[in-house]
């Protein structure tokens, strides 16, 4: 695959003084900061030469939140652990999708910085495929394609290469002309400062130019917006006036202003005439962006399928003499595919009904049988709640491990009361036969719920056996427990 | 077209099966039992209005998610067959949770709503009841139902569209907590048959009604 790269990359820390080039550096070189901002500083000294590196590095280097962006991989699948079960080792693990890059020459060399990166790049050097895609932590991962960022970003922008080329050998040049005018070559002042403010309000102009269409409009907030705004203006201004003051020459204010409406009249005609190119040109790019979001989308789907849905279907044609496994395996993938489709990966899960459904689900898995969940309402969870949620825990491992056939849980949450309901169609028991010394139903179903002002009752026959929990809401006893909150058509699955 | 040899027990069930897949109808065909006949299939919302004109089945088995037509799904099936639901009972069938889904294709016009992982035996039982004209309905759509109406009973039971009577109540949360209709008949000590009347009652209230919550949330679960 690669060499590994030794270093952390060289990004534009957010920890700055101007444009967080200093820290970056310090950070890949694993200098001191304190130091490279002194170097630097003496470097600007000497003839601006450290103007011209900075200036360099600032434009050329990516800030950390761009290269992370830029580097942003689809997080591993949720499901792959509950998939990729331990019986049925060896999936094939995904073909990693590195840069096939080398070293930069910016990167190469160095002792080695951190072992996680290191252990990052041994990680996705796997892809003989022992183990699943989850295998590839998300820390070592993240170490891994930050390792490789410089040499990505090169690779990514060689179309782009030119201008920057032609950028840094601008600077080179001022540095040189700065360089020249220190040992004693007359240099005209009176061209090298206009030239300057070009230059610069170009540079200027450019990156933001570079940043906007790098990172898309639309993750920038508001503010990062206007603050473009004011740099692309500034830019314009350095570039207009020091345009202006090279033509006119003298410097004379009349010329100066009167050059000024001029070339503000050509340019608004010029803006005039573009227009409608420009606005062309934007609609297109609009597009194409859509277009990119869209295959983004696309992308993370398949991903997503392939990591989820394919990997089943894979394990389930190894596993096709297993009945129990291939339900298994079927039951843990719908309920996945379900979670990843109707439900919002963000929703903060500490409502009962959730809690009962992961409940479920280990159960399901554990014991290979179908638990199907039911619930009507909702209500947040409290340590009360969780004792419920025990004892339904405890009802359905009775249920999955001595009924036959399908688990049924039913949960109704209201105002005053939460009952669930667990039933089997198994050959049923006689409660009250039940020896002392049994605790799954005496101790964690009955027992816990009078501990905590709720109710049990078991009834079983021939054709089964339900179990059915009450808990009354709090402030109906105890009054210190927050009052139930009822949603009705809340998440239901 | 017939998948099992008469066994001559009783009359049979002309049905007409509206899958997209291929090995799924297949499936369902093979599971279906001696009882019904499958006259016809189809797998886009066009062929299905078709073959149901044509062959006019007494059950339609119809997915709800289905290629074609404006993209309504089983919905359109319905609403493109409306001429036939006197005689024609549509029973839905879904590998889809989604609420909007469920209750879509049962306010159009279905009998009932099944998941597609019920079991042979349970299929063919869901597709006599509404071949005689009676509502299946599976836990979960009991637990739709009594999310989408509530939990609390009608003060005035009868008349009432927009909420349930205590009776059904009952029997909505006896099918949710995974009861057959025997069961919750022996467990209310009613007749089957009164059973299967309160929930056509529901399927009726759930087709009829303008309830503010059963349209909205529907949309409201697309959010979630």
């Amino acid at each position: 695959m690669t060499t590994a790269v030794q270093r952390p990359a060289l990004v534009r820390s957010s920890d700055r003084m101007i444009a967080g080039v200093c820290s970056g550096l310090a950070d890949h070189l694993g200098w001191p900061v304190k130091f490279v901002r002194l170097g630097m500083i003496l470097a600007c000294f000497a003839g601006g030469a450290g103007v011209a590196f900075y200036a360099w590095l600032w434009t050329m280097v990516p800030t950390a939140d761009e290269s992370a962006k830029r580097n942003a991989r689809r997080p591993a699948s949720p499901i792959a652990p509950a998939v990729s079960l331990p019986s049925a080792a060896a999936a094939p693990a995904r073909a990693s999708k590195a840069y096939d890059a080398g070293p930069s020459p910016a990167v190469g060399g160095g002792p080695p910085a951190a072992g996680a990166s290191a252990a990052g790049v041994q990680a996705s050097g796997s892809s003989n495929g022992t183990g699943s895609s989850a295998g590839f932590g998300a820390t070592s991962a993240d170490d891994w394609w930050g390792g490789s960022a410089l040499a990505s970003w090169f690779s990514f922008r060689k179309i782009q290469y030119g201008k920057e080329i032609l950028l840094g050998a601008a600077l080179l040049l001022v540095a040189a002309i700065l360089i020249a005018r220190q040992f004693g070559v007359d240099v005209p002042l009176g061209t090298l400062i206009p030239a300057a403010a070009i230059l610069g309000g170009a540079a200027i102009a450019w990156m933001q130019l570079d940043e906007t269409r790098r990172a898309g409009l639309v993750d920038k907030t508001k503010a990062d917006q206007a603050g473009g705004w004011v740099r692309l203006a500034a830019g314009l201004a350095l570039v207009v006036a020091g345009v202006l003051v090279m033509v006119s020459g003298s410097g004379s204010w009349e010329q100066t202003w009167l050059a000024l409406l001029a070339s503000v009249a050509v340019l608004g005609g010029v803006a005039l005439v573009l227009l409608p190119w420009g606005l062309k040109f934007w609609k297109d790019l609009e597009t194409e962006r859509a277009g990119r979001v869209r295959e983004t989308e696309r992308a993370e789907i398949a991903a997503h399928l392939h990591d989820s849905v394919l990997q089943t279907l894979a394990l389930i044609q190894r596993r096709a003499g297993s009945e129990q496994d291939v339900v298994r395996l079927a039951r843990a993938q719908e309920r996945e595919l379900r979670a990843w489709l109707f439900s919002d990966a963000a929703k903060e899960s500490g409502l009962l009904a959730d809690r009962i459904k992961s409940v479920a689900a280990e159960v399901e898995d554990s014991h290979g049988q179908a638990v199907e969940v039911v619930t009507v309402g909702d209500t947040e969870m409290t340590d009360r709640h969780e004792a419920l949620v025990q004892a339904a825990r405890e009802a359905m491992l009775n249920a999955a491990r001595h009924g036959g056939g399908t688990v049924s849980v039913y949960l109704e949450s209201t105002a005053g009361s939460t009952e669930i309901f667990i039933k089997d169609r198994g050959p049923g028991f006689d409660p009250d036969a039940v020896p002392e010394d049994r605790l799954g139903v005496k101790e964690s179903i009955i027992g816990r719920m009078k501990r905590h002002g709720g109710s049990a009752a078991i009834t079983s026959s021939s054709n089964g056996t339900e179990v059915r929990l009450t808990l009354p809401s709090a402030n109906a006893d105890t009054g210190e427990q927050r009052n139930n909150d009822v949603r009705n058509g809340e998440a239901k699955q | 077209m017939t998948t099992t040899p008469d066994s001559g027990a009783g009359r049979r069930v002309r049905v007409v099966i509206v899958d997209d897949h291929t090995i799924f109808r297949s499936g369902l065909k093979a599971d279906l039992d001696h009882r019904m006949d499958v006259v016809g299939e189809a797998g886009t919302v066009e062929q299905a209005i078709a073959i149901i004109a044509e062959t006019r089945p007494e059950v339609v088995l119809l997915d709800v998610h289905l290629p074609g037509g404006l993209g309504g799904g089983g919905r359109e099936v319905i609403a493109g067959s409306s001429a036939l639901l006197g005689t024609t009972s549509f029973l839905a069938l879904s590998v889809s949770d989604a609420a909007e889904d469920v209750v879509s294709v049962i306010r159009a016009g279905a009998r009932g709503y099944v998941t597609k992982t019920i079991s042979g035996k349970e299929i063919s039982d869901a597709v006599i009841r509404v071949a005689d004209g009676d509502a299946v309905f599976s836990p979960r759509l009991a637990g739709f139902v009594l999310d989408a109406f509530g939990t609390a009973p009608a003060d005035i039971a009868d008349d009432e569209l927009d909420k349930l009577s205590a009776r059904e109540l009952e029997v909505m949360r006896l099918i949710a907590r995974g009861y057959s209709y025997k069961e919750v008949a022996k467990e209310l000590f009613i007749s089957i048959k009164t059973v299967e009347t309160h929930v056509s009652a529901v399927l009726r209230k759930l087709q009829l009604s303008s309830r503010h919550e059963l349209t909205k949330w529907a949309a409201e679960r697309r959010l979630l």
